[in-house]
């Protein structure tokens, strides 16, 4: 019976769960993010440009997706499926099950925001721009496009803050990040439960509201100096 | 024109079906290189991976003050990497979850003090049986409950671990997940739910409790007698288990293993 050493205190705690776990949930982040942003893109591309028939396929995506809780499909493709990521080393399947997890189903919320942010730049534009000679692919390219990431910026972040609160859930599949580290601590240390809780809460809470603040508030009212947006 | 959109869709959907229905199959089974035994893999990787459920002391438990794994099953599996000249690597997920990523591959072996049970080995197979504990209803140390048979804990609102046989005894019993009883995935929201007076009783192996006690203010008001507990791998991989069985017997041999049962329980 060796583990009850000396207590952490707040600080410790905090270092402790920054050193452990930030990295991994920064990478699950990052790259959930990036799935879900090139899926999200083709995806808005398809409802808003595409026949018919593909917005079809596009928008039941998104409704299969919006509909499957993250942590079912965290278990789906991290245990559910075996093979699917056969040419990884077995430890690294769980995670890379979750980075998909995460970026398919951000993806599909990404989806909604990039075809708000397309379908909310003026029609005439694109008019103005086949009026002076561009084909369909350079007005998007350089009128359509430019405009419509910026407009995105705003609900981006909020997607960011979303995913990176629920790459907690990865937690349940083994894989060490800030939710897994908080939790070990209370594991040696029942009696600091709540700390351990409490400090991991303000870590996520670090990492997602200046973000938010930065790319939401401040991106909408450059966007208003220009006349765009609502917010 | 519908109508030709309509036919081609089913003939795309129908396609698609068929491919996914003969792919899916081969992604179910766990990936492995054809042609090599676990052993062999295991060997070439250079690692056996361990699946575990921590906390769960004195079995398993992640120290966060020296960042090491802890606890008996983990020196149990270090022995059997030792046998196979390999690395140890532990992995903590939910004990709900340990049979099935088992299963899938993603882990070569449990060690999570895994009792026998038959549900159990219709899934995978154990090793010779190491330990048998105890199983223990306990209380807060202030309660003024006692039971004098296992049936009575269904007047109260107890709480269990996820997955393990205490889950599937007080199912047994006809208790209702949500009404009388509450299910956690890990063993300290198990405890803490027990101290903020979320449940009356909490069913659990008996050592688990000595260490909890040093926190918290616990007693036992019911032990049971439980199944052995043993080390768990796959069915179609008996040249691992065979190296499993054999460390466990080797060390009963050698005195290893009162050595560990001395080092976690004495």
């Amino acid at each position: 019976m060796v583990w009850l050493s000396d207590e952490p205190n707040f600080l410790t705690i905090f270092f402790y769960i920054l050193t452990e776990g930030l990295f991994v949930t920064l990478a699950l982040t990052a790259l959930g993010l990036l799935i879900g942003f090139a899926l999200g893109l083709l995806l808005a591309l398809m409802r808003v440009y595409g026949p018919t028939e593909i917005g079809w396929f596009a928008s039941g995506y998104e409704k299969i997706f919006r509909g499957i809780p993250v942590l079912i499909l965290i278990f789906i493709f991290a245990f559910g499926i075996p093979r699917l990521f056969w040419y990884l080393e077995p430890l690294e399947r769980p995670m890379a099950g979750v980075i998909l997890a995460l970026g398919l189903r951000s993806a599909a919320y990404q989806s909604q925001i990039f075809r708000g942010a397309i379908l909310s730049v003026q029609p005439g534009q694109t008019a103005a721009a086949r009026a002076l000679g561009m084909n369909g692919f350079q007005s998007f390219r350089h009128i359509v496009f430019p405009q419509a990431i910026r407009l995105a910026v705003p609900s981006w972040s909020n997607e960011y803050a979303v995913v990176i609160k629920d790459s907690s859930f990865a937690y349940g599949v083994g894989i060490l990040e800030m939710t897994r580290a908080a939790f070990d601590i209370s594991a040696n240390f029942p009696e600091l439960l709540s700390l351990s809780m409490g400090i991991v809460a303000i870590i996520y809470l670090i990492f997602t509201y200046p973000v938010t603040k930065l790319f939401g508030e401040r991106q909408t009212k450059k966007l208003k100096d220009f006349g765009m947006g609502g917010g | 024109m519908k109508r030709e959109m309509a036919v081609i869709g089913m003939v795309v959907c129908i396609a698609v079906g068929l491919i996914v229905g003969f792919f899916l199959p081969g992604l179910l089974t766990p990936a492995s290189t054809p042609g090599k035994t676990l052993v062999e893999e295991i060997q070439d990787r250079g690692e056996l991976i361990v699946g575990t459920d921590a906390p769960w002391p004195p079995f398993e438990l992640y120290n966060t003050t020296t960042s090491t794994w802890e606890g008996f099953d983990i020196d149990l599996s270090q022995m059997v990497a030792d046998e196979l000249g390999v690395d140890l690597v532990v992995t903590n997920i939910l004990f709900d979850e340990l049979i099935g990523a088992c299963k899938a591959g993603t882990i070569d072996m449990i060690a999570a003090a895994m009792m026998v049970k038959p549900s159990r080995t219709e899934e995978l197979a154990h090793s010779v049986t190491y330990i048998r504990v105890n199983e223990v209803i306990i209380a807060k140390g202030t309660s003024t409950i006692t039971i004098s048979d296992f049936d009575d804990v269904t007047g109260y609102i107890m709480g269990c671990q996820s997955g393990t046989t205490q889950h599937d005894a007080l199912l047994d019993l006809g208790m209702t997940e949500g009404v009388d009883l509450y299910v956690y995935p890990k063993a300290n929201t198990l405890m803490a739910s027990l101290e903020a007076g979320a449940i009356d009783l909490a069913y659990v192996d008996e050592p688990v409790v000595s260490v909890w006690a040093k926190t918290q203010s616990l007693k036992i008001i019911y032990t049971v007698p439980a199944e052995p507990m043993a080390l768990w791998a796959r069915w179609e991989e008996p040249e691992l288990m065979m190296e499993i069985n054999n460390v466990i017997l080797e060390a009963y041999r050698t005195g290893d293993m009162d050595d560990l049962y001395e080092k976690w329980f004495g």
